[in-house]
């Protein structure tokens, strides 16, 4: 099997320092954020509100109710088509697509759904962000300066109304954010896409990334659309790259798969640098996860094996989106490449009381920390986002966006004790 | 620092058994085995107590009282014990340690590696190793002192082997110079040369289906589930995931499980559907039919439940061995277990 890669090339523009001011702009890297005229850009039917606030590494805030995060991006060479079928345009057709890129800044929607009355008690786990204090380095978002959208559904909105407004609202800012740089150049481009030949004999090792859809606050978006029929495909690494795939999931905060970690994928990035090197770099795998029924879980299993066979990998790495019942798929993949003899490692977190599932063949595991040991009580002097954010009381690493992401775009990992 | 020490009533000086059923109580400073602490370097601001017997009838009471107090003092660490071989002291110990722990409070205990007290402390304290009589003191004493004094002003603890506690079966986190997408990298090549390496190793636990009964018909079977299945009103707040107890309610003469009556807390599928017909969580209609047809004897009289939602198969095989244990005790032949 074979597929054709695009070519894309991303331009990084470094933000050293984000000040607040009366228009959004960049002066070297320097960004300045009008935050009321961002919030009102953010304008949407079905918010009642949506402010933007800007917080910063240090500050003494816990910022709560964090649904996803967002690397500001822009198409450069069509910036209507940023984020393709979310805010408009569409891949196809793209002729040399470039993406500008600000490094450092992160776009974070925030909204109670809760206070809104639109889940219940307990449904949706809480999920911070710490910019001080002993959680500050749980997430990797408490060392980015962070523009805080902060959403209120109007009243009488769906929840799928009132979601789609917010993700919408979240990837305009990030793209306006990033068009302060349309007309500067950088010297911080690389391009991804089109792998140079690689010696047939280094091992071809592929990757399977999970994602899964289940309905509104638990999708996950391909330019635009719900994965909720999704069978294992092979992707173009690029895309993600050039945020075509989005997050409108908002389960446990500590595993959940963000945007920003699709539009920088860890995982491809390596695999990209060792293809020539250690490896090659054999292609990606999207596969569904979180399915309803054994025969599902089979049934995807089985055809990402199948996938990763055509794709001629002698190895493959599996991801896992969030925990519980998707930790039987990633298993049940495991188990299915290697009985077609594909050396195979998954990334997966763990629990006090060890796997949430497990197969012998998966002997070849990637800790991605335990997500219920206790960050120390700390207590901000602010909550931005809503609620007590329980200042002053010890809280689970699963509560920290992305502290124990199964993306392999996280440090932490756990050893006995 | 502030160091709270936990005593049951006869540490505490308030009798043996005849003072079993005593209440909560506190003192200042150190009582008892307290004063060997103290000798060892550790202060005690305050003792809290409890009737062993006390604690195992009444023991969310206890707690919340125990927990209050400590909560109150603002406590950097909390010695439970020694509680050596006793299995009520023990267990008493390991609940309070575990509870503390999850509020995020230090907890060094002391007792026999086969108490009670361990497996209920589920790895919230650092467990220090005694014989069953009170002669270990003098060994456990030196190791619970360093180990409080260390986790009270936040120095670092070392490992199990290297300090000489039990290992708390928990794994901690810590920050690897490599991202997870570079280790899975490291790893997969280095078993495609032959060098197979994990970060997890999980022990492997196959279970062997037991033989066929012999007869349904003269069975006694019971309806176990992990479906969230509760009275309306979830009165024992049954957890709606990441739960780590079970429960357990009467059936009765009921003929099935009706709506109004119960309702799934489940928080891992969409239970609209099955809070129509509590029965498709909780088989009992078809169980009655089946009895009455002469293909099962009769129905246990409690239904067990629990939420199956992100529960670590350690908790899930702890909570099947309490419910295996109660349903044997019982004289339950088989048991029907529904899953979601």
């Amino acid at each position: 099997m074979s597929h054709t890669r695009a070519d894309l090339e991303i331009a990084a523009f470094a933000i050293d320092e984000v000040v607040e001011g009366t228009l959004t702009g960049r002066d070297g890297a320097t960004l300045l954020v009008a935050s009321p005229q961002l919030a009102v850009g953010a304008g949407e039917p079905a918010l009642a509100e949506a402010t933007v606030e800007v917080v910063r590494p240090g500050d003494r805030v816990r910022i709560t109710n964090v649904l996803d995060a967002v690397v500001p991006d822009v198409r450069a060479d069509d910036p209507t088509a940023t984020f393709p079928g979310v805010l408009g345009g569409s891949w196809s057709g793209a002729p040399r697509p470039r993406i500008h890129r600000l490094d450092g800044v992160t776009v974070l929607p925030v909204c109670d759904w809760r206070a809104a009355g639109l889940v219940g008690p307990e449904e949706f786990p809480p999920s911070y962000v710490d910019m001080a204090g002993p959680g500050q380095d749980r997430s990797p978002w408490g060392s980015t300066a962070n523009i805080v959208l902060r959403c209120v559904p109007a009243r009488g909105a769906s929840i799928a109304d009132a979601d789609a407004a917010i993700r919408r609202a979240a990837l305009k800012i990030a793209r306006t954010l990033a068009a302060t740089t349309l007309d500067a150049v950088t010297d911080d481009v690389r391009r991804v896409g089109t792998l140079a030949d690689a010696d047939p004999g280094l091992p071809a090792v592929c990757a399977i990334l999970q994602v899964a859809s289940e309905g509104p606050l638990t999708d996950t978006f391909f330019d635009g659309a719900d994965l909720r029929d999704l069978m294992p495909k092979v992707i173009d690494p690029a895309w993600l790259t050039a945020g075509r795939l989005t997050n409108g999931a908002y389960d446990w905060p500590g595993v959940r798969n963000t945007t920003a970690n699709y539009q920088d994928l860890a995982l491809v990035r390596a695999l990209e640098r060792a293809h020539g090197d250690t490896l090659r770099f054999a292609g990606l795998i999207l596969a569904p996860g979180y399915l309803d029924t054994a025969e599902a879980k089979r049934r995807g299993a089985e055809a990402s094996a199948a996938l990763a066979n055509e794709l001629g990998a002698a190895g493959a790495i599996c991801t896992t989106f969030s925990s519980g019942n998707s930790h039987t798929d990633t298993m049940l993949t495991v188990r299915a490449l290697e009985s077609r003899g594909i050396a195979t490692t998954a990334l997966v977190c763990e629990t006090n009381g060890g796997l949430t599932d497990h197969v012998v063949e998966a002997d070849c595991l990637v800790s991605t920390g335990n997500e219920d040991e206790l960050v120390p009580a700390w207590t901000p002097d602010r909550i931005v986002g809503g609620g007590d954010g329980e200042a002053g009381r010890a809280i689970a690493m699963v509560h920290y966006l992305g502290s124990c992401v199964e993306t392999g775009d996280g440090p932490w990992t756990a050893v006995p004790a | 620092m502030t160091v709270i020490h936990y005593v049951n009533q006869f540490f505490a000086g308030l009798g043996g058994e005849e003072a079993a059923d005593h209440e909560p109580v506190r003192f200042d400073g150190p009582q008892g085995p307290g004063r060997a602490l103290v000798a060892a370097g550790l202060p005690i601001d305050l003792t809290v107590a409890c009737g062993d017997d006390r604690f195992a009838l009444h023991e969310a009471d206890c707690l919340a009282t125990l927990l209050t107090w400590i909560e109150d003092a603002g406590a950097d660490v909390v010695v439970c014990g020694p509680s050596f071989g006793s299995g009520r002291y023990g267990y008493a110990c390991g609940v309070l340690a575990r509870e503390l722990g999850r509020r995020g409070t230090a907890v060094v205990a002391a007792m026999t590696p086969d108490s009670p007290g361990v497996l209920a402390s589920e790895g919230a304290a650092y467990i220090v190793p005694t014989t069953a009589h009170v002669a270990g003191m003098r060994d456990a004493v030196p190791l619970v002192a360093s180990l409080a004094s260390r986790l009270a002003s936040g120095e670092p603890v070392g490992s199990p082997e290297e300090e000489g506690y039990l290992p708390r079966g928990l794994r901690v986190n810590i920050r690897s110079d490599e991202l997870g997408a570079e280790r899975a990298i490291g790893l997969v090549l280095a078993k495609l040369a032959g060098d197979v390496r994990t970060e997890i190793a999980p022990p492997t636990d196959r279970v062997a289906p037991p033989d066929p009964l012999p007869d349904p018909s003269t069975a006694l079977v019971a309806l176990v589930t992990e479906a969230g299945c509760v009275p309306q009103g979830n009165p024992d707040r049954l957890p709606t995931r990441h739960a780590n107890v079970w429960l357990r309610y009467p059936i009765g003469d009921r003929a099935e499980l009706a709506p109004e009556d119960y309702v799934s807390v489940h928080a891992g599928f969409d239970t609209t559907e099955a809070n129509r017909d509590p029965d498709r969580l909780v088989p009992l209609d078809a169980a009655r039919a089946l009895v009455a047809a002469g293909r099962l004897g009769q129905i246990y009289d409690e239904f067990f439940t629990t939420t199956g939602v992100d529960t670590p198969v350690a908790v899930s095989t702890r909570m099947g061995q309490e419910i295996g244990v109660e349903l044997r005790n019982a004289g339950v032949d088989a048991v029907i277990l529904t899953g979601t």
